[in-house]
């Protein structure tokens, strides 16, 4: 399942416009929100909510799962192995 | 009003008070990206950022080595930045976003205006004076005097002024900070400092 983990790397990149990032930079444990990880915030939650829809036809039931599911590039692989 | 600090960058390389800064001229596509590994800062809000508020960011982040701020309140210091294209570059980014992929992006929203810029760097230092961000034909140092002692009569005593470009054809930034005291800086110095 490693593939999926680095295509979600690369549409994380594309999807919320860090150009200046490659998935090398992006690990898969690794917190995504916060100062801690990559400083993403609210704004970008609403991207990954386009980000599931768009690509794994995935809607957030209930959102607050949110900060659970995209905590990581590993909690959003399981979301989404689970939920297709 | 006296001239504290100046700093110009671009992939020519950082120039703090008119000296080159070595080992920053890059002709890399992002050089921004190498520019920012060299501070030795740790924002990882840098990566969200578009390339006007990196640019921005950047300039401070190196001008900031040549200032002492530490010393003013968090109301002493006012922003006045300046650039000639807005958000442009951001603008169609944002317009594509919606025309072509079919879902407008938030993350592109916040910069369609430029002075988020301004919010980035107040918040990055947890300034709480005025700022304020102009759309100018160009770089116009009699413009920027007349706004610098606008804020000094109204009680600021430093300000930091900047002007800031991207678009497809020139990425710079130009920095400048003044206090509240001592000689006049005129209008050819000011110039000068833009253009050296």
């Amino acid at each position: 399942m490693s593939d999926l983990r680095e295509t979600l790397k690369e549409q994380i990149i594309e999807q919320l416009n860090l150009e200046d990032l490659t998935p090398a930079d992006i690990t898969n444990e690794g917190p995504l929100f916060g100062d801690d990880g990559l400083g993403l915030d609210s704004i970008d939650a609403l991207e990954f909510i386009v980000l599931l829809e768009s690509n794994y036809n995935i809607k957030i039931a209930d959102p607050s799962e949110g900060k659970e599911i995209f905590h990581s590039v590993d909690s959003l692989a399981a979301y989404i192995e689970k939920n297709q | 009003m006296k001239l504290v600090a100046s700093c110009k960058i671009s992939n020519q390389g950082v120039f703090l008070n008119s000296k080159l800064v070595p080992n920053t001229k890059s002709t890399e596509t992002n050089w921004k990206k190498e520019l920012y590994t060299k501070t030795g800062v740790t924002y990882p809000k840098f990566y969200k950022m578009d390339a006007l508020a990196k640019l921005a960011f950047l300039s401070y982040s190196y001008l900031d080595k040549a200032l002492k701020t530490e010393s003013y309140a968090d109301n002493d210091i006012a922003l006045l930045f300046a650039n000639a294209a807005s958000s442009k570059t951001t603008d169609l980014k944002y317009i594509e976003s919606y025309k072509e992929k079919g879902s407008p992006s938030p993350s592109l929203f916040v910069y369609t205006l430029p002075n988020i810029l301004t919010g980035e760097l107040s918040i990055l230092n947890k300034w709480y004076g005025e700022n304020v961000f102009f759309i100018e034909e160009k770089f116009d140092p009699e413009f920027y005097l007349e706004q610098i002692n606008f804020y000094f009569s109204k009680g600021a005593k430093g300000v930091l002024a900047g002007w800031v470009e991207s678009n497809d054809t020139n990425e710079e930034c130009f920095l400048f900070f003044v206090e509240n005291n001592g000689n006049e800086l005129t209008i050819e110095e000011l110039t000068n400092l833009y253009k050296s």
